[in-house]
């Protein structure tokens, strides 16, 4: 589904609720990229987006789920930068069945 | 590397007699109950998700599922797996079904199979809760009147964050 992204980028993904806000499912943004400001550059290109989806939902990179809140308070050495080539996903409340 | 993994598209993933499955075909309940026939189980729980016309009173008109397809398979294997090491089981298998799907067509088909029925009732409906409250799957709903709407599972469940 999704090719690599381009020389110094990662991907991010957007579903439901997320990719209704973006209007795309996927897009290569700048890497690295501390996790700490991903929702501020989210909300810099997607005006309400950290109210409307962002603050409802959960994040993964490389198909792992991260702690944002956490990371925001763990010393400056143990904080998660989202480096070239990684996968990131917006994960909004689930609603299979 | 995830990337890659995406790309390829796995539909499907087992492991220790548990199988799950995402596709967007019509689901199969006599493949899903075969998956886990044993000569060892005395009792088959299936469970079968079908899609309902109605939500608080408004009428669905269609509804459609998406997935982040490497991840839900994930959390899915990882539910079937826990079940089957909680409860005893013989096998598990659990599919759902993405893309459009017609009011009153399953969604998802769960099956277990145990020795005994009471661990095969009560493993059937815990991975069913689990799955609805984790596995990263999407329902959106469309009303007769036009409007659209992501649905979430219940709030406040383990998977996710309320605002």
């Amino acid at each position: 589904m999704a090719p690599a992204p381009p020389p110094g980028h990662f991907h991010i993904l957007y579903f439901a609720a997320a990719a209704q806000h973006t209007g795309k499912s996927l897009e290569p943004l700048p890497a690295p990229l501390p996790l700490r400001d991903l929702f501020d550059e989210l909300e810099r290109r997607y005006s309400g987006i950290r109210a409307s989806v962002l603050d409802h939902s959960l994040v993964t990179v490389n198909l792992e789920y991260v702690d944002i809140q956490a990371d925001e308070e763990a010393p400056e050495g143990e904080r998660v930068v989202i480096q070239e080539g990684d996968e990131v996903a917006v994960i909004p409340p689930v609603s299979s069945g | 590397m995830a990337s890659q993994e995406q790309q390829n598209h796995p539909e499907s993933l087992s492991q220790d007699n548990c199988w799950v499955g995402l596709t967007s075909s019509p689901l199969e309940i006599q493949s899903v109950i075969d998956r886990v026939r044993s000569p060892q189980a005395g009792a088959i729980v299936l469970f079968a998700g079908t899609t309902r016309d109605s939500f608080e009173g408004k009428t669905v008109v269609d509804l459609r599922y998406e997935a982040y397809a490497p991840l839900a398979l994930r959390s899915m294997l990882d539910i079937a797996r826990k079940a089957k090491e909680r409860h005893g089981l013989k096998g598990v298998a659990m599919v759902h079904r993405l893309g459009v799907v017609p009011v009153g067509e399953e969604s998802i088909l769960i099956a277990v199979s145990s020795p005994h029925r009471q661990a095969a009732w009560r493993a059937g409906e815990e991975a069913l809760e689990e799955c609805k409250a984790r596995v990263e799957v999407w329902k959106r709903e469309e009303f007769a009147d036009g409007e659209g709407v992501w649905r979430a599972n219940r709030d406040g469940q383990a998977g996710e964050r309320i605002g």
